[in-house]
């Protein structure tokens, strides 16, 4: 009686969760220790009552305090691992059983149980409860399945109770027999139909299974099922068996098993096709056969209902070689009375179109060819802007300018940045006339024109002597580099602490001189030996003219003369325009320094200014000059008295008008 | 070996086919021989280091080389200079066959480097040439010297005054032109009538040899003293 207490508890306790499901969007942690010590009565209940079909895990009692979600929950997996499988068995048997009738309206539902996959969250203590429910009554209800091995658990572990599946399963069981109702509905014949195949039905299922695809390929995406069992292959295999003889009443062995097992019975009351069977069409029996299967075995998963009005509106297509049949298929609808013989076979049908083919290709190659394939064409051959249409490829002589998009100056752009940043300027490097020193002239090889004293074994030795004594230097010994460094420091110490007055010596750079020459060479004054070849040339003192010796006027030829005067001209004109380009510049930049200075600059102004009439120029008269003849002296004197009398005369004029204007002002 | 492959860890090596057979037809001797030298790479053969009999010389290799009659006294003068680094040195045996007129040298016993033969008959065929015995010298001190002989001819085809006046260009007053190109391409010429010989390393050689040629192809002597010193001090400055 505790028992029943108990369970009348538990199931109050989650009646009252289950009533108000609008709690659970939120986390209830009251409920959620209700549950927990919820589960530890049913289990312990379990464990006190014992049972004589399953022993289940060693654990007498669900330890609660202080244990995880996790932990409670591997407490719980231990005894239902064990347990589950047994109930599988006997609920198995269970069916098979001829004497146990199962409730009609849910004998499908054992069936599509598994299609609870997405739809639900099942929370472990419901399971549990159900669990009992099994064990005690012995009786399945719709909850057998519950149980069974795909725990759909698809979130993770968490204290919300999941929603109500009753509601779906029922949806689910309408839409299979609505399904099963219309697929026996579509009547539409067509010429492929025979005893198993329908096309109309394949056509169905074609696209119911499409859109399942889609749905279910959006729901795969957003939840994989992390805790989902994945069936062992003999638990399978069991489960479909029982699956399959949930269909067909009789328990066969897997030998005895035929058509009738697996398929509906066949269709004799649509019209056959009387003729040979074609391999295509059983293939496409069997297809459709095989997505018959299909549909059988994986139950719908979604929830919509509209799927068989759907399904009739639409049509599908199939490829070429078929569309004839279809077609035909189709005529065939509509006239119904049509007599078999007119019925051409396939055979014949394929024929008929590969003559037609073969005669539409005859005709074209008897054709006169288009202008594209004529070779060689002048525009008067084909039509006008008939190569406009074409695209046309030909090769380019000549690199293309690359053509200026937004990419490209991009990319210059960066380019530019780049070497700004790394300071890299294309600056040009003044080229510089390399003069070629006196001292370097001489250290070119420098000839001698005698035999050599040294014998060639001997020259080769001392090159090779040369050679091998450049790689060993003088090296200091590193212990009196310290000491001298350290001795250093110390006397400048000391000179700092002695001396008054105490300026350190300046940083001298170490300049280390080595010399490979003889001591004798460097102690000398004098030089030792000078020879001829020593002495330097007078080429080396002063650069050879490149016409060649220095002539005097005298010995020059008249093509040295005329080549000088060429030259002269040449350099005066470069001069002389050199000098106006300063002056214009000048000029430009200040303008009054530049007219001041030049006097050219000031006659051309000059002249400028008499041009205009702004100036005149006084001429000279030539008054100072001494008159020579008596003629001259007269006329001179008659051009002076004339002068006069027009300088008056203009005065006069002048005054007059003068007076004329004052006349005037003062009438007014 | 085979042995060795299959205390291997399991691991049995396959070998090639031609190895097989050698190794079959060779039979025992050569798996103590591998066994004794110690695992080695099965593709390269062995051989120890021949001693000095194997090479053949022991035999007495023998070279010979013919005096012409105006060198018949410089080669009286020299003979102590001549023979004197060939048989202290090069461990030679070398005698002047007076019937054949002909130098002969010949290995012995002592004999240590089969190179020295090869050096001595250049050695004395450089002096029969016409190249001073010092000169001459440094071909058995220096691995690279070699010697290079040509005819006037063979550059341009001259004939009596025009080559006269070439073998005059090449010499130069007194020798000076010859003796120019020798300093500054560490060479040593012999200008016998129209053939030239050359003594020296191999860019050494090259730099004489153009110098030579363009004298005869009839530049002037101050142009080829130009051309050589560039080229020599470029050599030098690379060096």
């Amino acid at each position: 009686m505790a028992a029943v207490a108990g369970l009348e508890k538990c199931l109050r306790v989650a009646g009252a969760a289950a009533a108000r499901p609008e709690r659970f969007l939120s986390v209830q942690d009251e409920l959620a220790a209700d549950f927990r010590t919820l589960t530890k009565t049913l289990y312990d209940l379990n464990k006190a009552l014992g049972s004589s079909v399953v022993r289940g895990s060693p654990l007498k009692e669900l330890v609660i305090e202080n244990f995880d979600e996790e932990q409670i929950w591997q407490q719980l997996e231990l005894q239902n691992n064990v347990v589950l499988d047994v109930f599988k068995k006997s609920v198995a048997q269970c069916t098979s059983d001829k004497d146990l009738w199962l409730v009609s309206g849910q004998e499908d539902d054992g069936s599509d149980a598994e299609a609870t996959s997405d739809s639900e969250v099942e929370d472990v203590m419901e399971s549990e409860a159900e669990q009992e429910n099994v064990y005690t009554k012995h009786k399945t209800e719709a909850k057998e399945k519950k149980g069974k091995p795909r725990e759909s658990v698809i979130e993770k572990y968490s204290d919300e109770d999941s929603d109500v599946d009753f509601d779906i399963e029922a949806l689910e069981q309408e839409t299979k027999t609505a399904k099963k109702a219309t697929v026996k509905k579509t009547g539409r014949k067509s010429i492929v139909d025979d005893k198993f195949f329908k096309l109309a039905e394949m056509e169905a299922f074609l696209e119911h299974v499409e859109k399942e695809n889609g749905e279910r390929e959006e729901e795969e995406e957003d939840d994989i099922d992390y805790f989902e069992d994945i069936i062992s292959d003999d638990e399978e295999e069991e489960f479909e068996k029982a699956k399959v003889k949930v269909r067909i009443s009789p328990v066969k062995s897997s030998r005895d098993l035929t058509y009738k097992d697996f398929f509906d019975p066949v269709d004799d009351n649509d019209d056959l096709v009387a003729d040979d069977a074609e391999d295509y069409e059983d293939e496409k029996a069997d297809s459709a056969v095989e997505e018959e299967n299909e549909e059988s075995m994986s139950e719908a998963e979604d929830v919509s209902d509209m799927i068989m009005e759907n399904m009739r509106n639409k049509k599908v297509s199939f490829s070429l070689p078929d569309d004839s049949e279809n077609e035909d298929g189709t005529d065939m609808q509509l006239e119904r009375g049509i007599d078999l013989s007119e019925i051409k076979s396939s055979f014949e049908k394929r024929q008929e179109k590969m003559s037609e083919k073969i005669k539409s290709l005859e005709e074209e190659l008897l054709e006169e060819k288009p202008w594209q394939l004529k070779g060689e064409v002048t525009g008067h051959k084909r039509p006008e802007n008939s190569l406009l249409e074409e695209t046309v490829l030909f090769d380019h002589a000549v690199r293309m300018a690359p053509v200026i998009t937004e990419e490209t100056t991009f990319q210059l752009e960066d380019i530019i940045k780049q070497r700004i940043l790394d300071e890299a300027w294309d600056d040009v490097v003044p080229k510089e006339k390399p003069k070629e020193d006196a001292f370097e002239y001489k250290k070119r090889i420098t000839l001698d024109h005698e035999k050599s004293k040294l014998s060639l074994a001997e020259i080769y030795e001392q090159e090779y002597l040369k050679l091998h004594q450049q790689k060993t230097e003088e090296e200091e010994n590193p212990e009196h580099k310290e000491i001298q460094g350290m001795m250093d420091s110390l006397f400048l110490k000391l000179d700092a602490l002695c001396n008054f007055h105490f300026t350190p010596k300046p940083p001298v750079p170490e300049v280390k001189i080595v010399s490979n020459l003889p001591a004798i060479s460097m102690e000398e004054v004098a030089p030792v030996a000078v020879s001829d070849a020593a002495l330097l040339a007078p080429e080396e003192i002063k650069e050879k003219n490149k016409a060649g010796d220095v002539k005097t006027d005298a010995e020059k030829t008249p093509t040295d003369k005329k080549r000088e005067r060429r030259k002269k001209k040449l350099r005066k004109r470069i001069k002389l325009k050199e000098k106006e380009k300063r002056q214009k510049l000048l000029e430009k930049m200040k303008p009054e320094q530049g007219t001041k200075l030049s006097k050219k600059a000031a006659a051309a102004k000059l002249k400028k200014l008499t041009k205009e009439g702004k100036a005149s120029l006084l001429k000279d008269e030539g008054k100072d000059k001494a008159v020579k003849s008596s003629q001259a002296f007269f006329s001179q004197l008659q051009d002076q008295v004339r002068m006069q009398i027009k300088d008056a005369n203009k005065l006069k004029k002048k005054q007059k008008k003068q007076k004329d204007v004052s006349v005037h002002k003062l009438k007014l | 070996m085979e042995t060795e492959a299959a205390d291997e860890s399991g691991f049995t090596s396959v070998a090639s086919k031609r190895g097989r057979r050698k190794r079959k037809a060779a039979g025992a001797e050569p798996m103590e021989a591998a066994e004794a030298a110690g695992p080695r790479p099965s593709k390269r053969p062995a051989f120890p280091p021949l001693p000095a009999e194997a090479l053949g010389v022991g035999k007495g290799e023998v070279r010979k080389v013919p005096v012409p009659a105006n060198r018949y006294t410089p080669l009286k003068e020299n003979w102590m200079k001549i023979f004197t680094p060939i048989v202290e040195h090069l461990q030679l045996q070398i005698r002047f066959n007076l019937k054949t007129r002909n130098v002969e040298i010949k290995t012995c016993s002592e004999t240590k480097d089969l190179s020295a033969l090869t050096k001595a008959a250049d050695f004395v065929k450089a002096f029969i040439l016409g190249f001073q015995v010092e000169d001459a010298l440094a071909l058995i001190r220096l691995d690279d010297l070699f010697l290079e002989s040509f005819e006037v001819t063979d550059v341009k085809p001259l004939k009596g005054d025009h080559l006269s006046r070439a073998i005059g260009r090449i010499a130069g007053k007194g020798g000076k032109t010859k003796f120019t190109i020798e300093n500054v391409t560490r060479t040593r010429i012999v200008l016998a009538d129209s053939k030239i010989h050359i003594l020296g390393s191999f860019q050494n050689i090259k730099m004489a040899r153009t110098a030579i040629c363009n004298l005869i192809l009839g530049s002037p002597p101050s142009k080829v003293y130009g051309n050589i010193r560039a080229v020599a001090s470029r050599a030098a400055e690379r060096f």
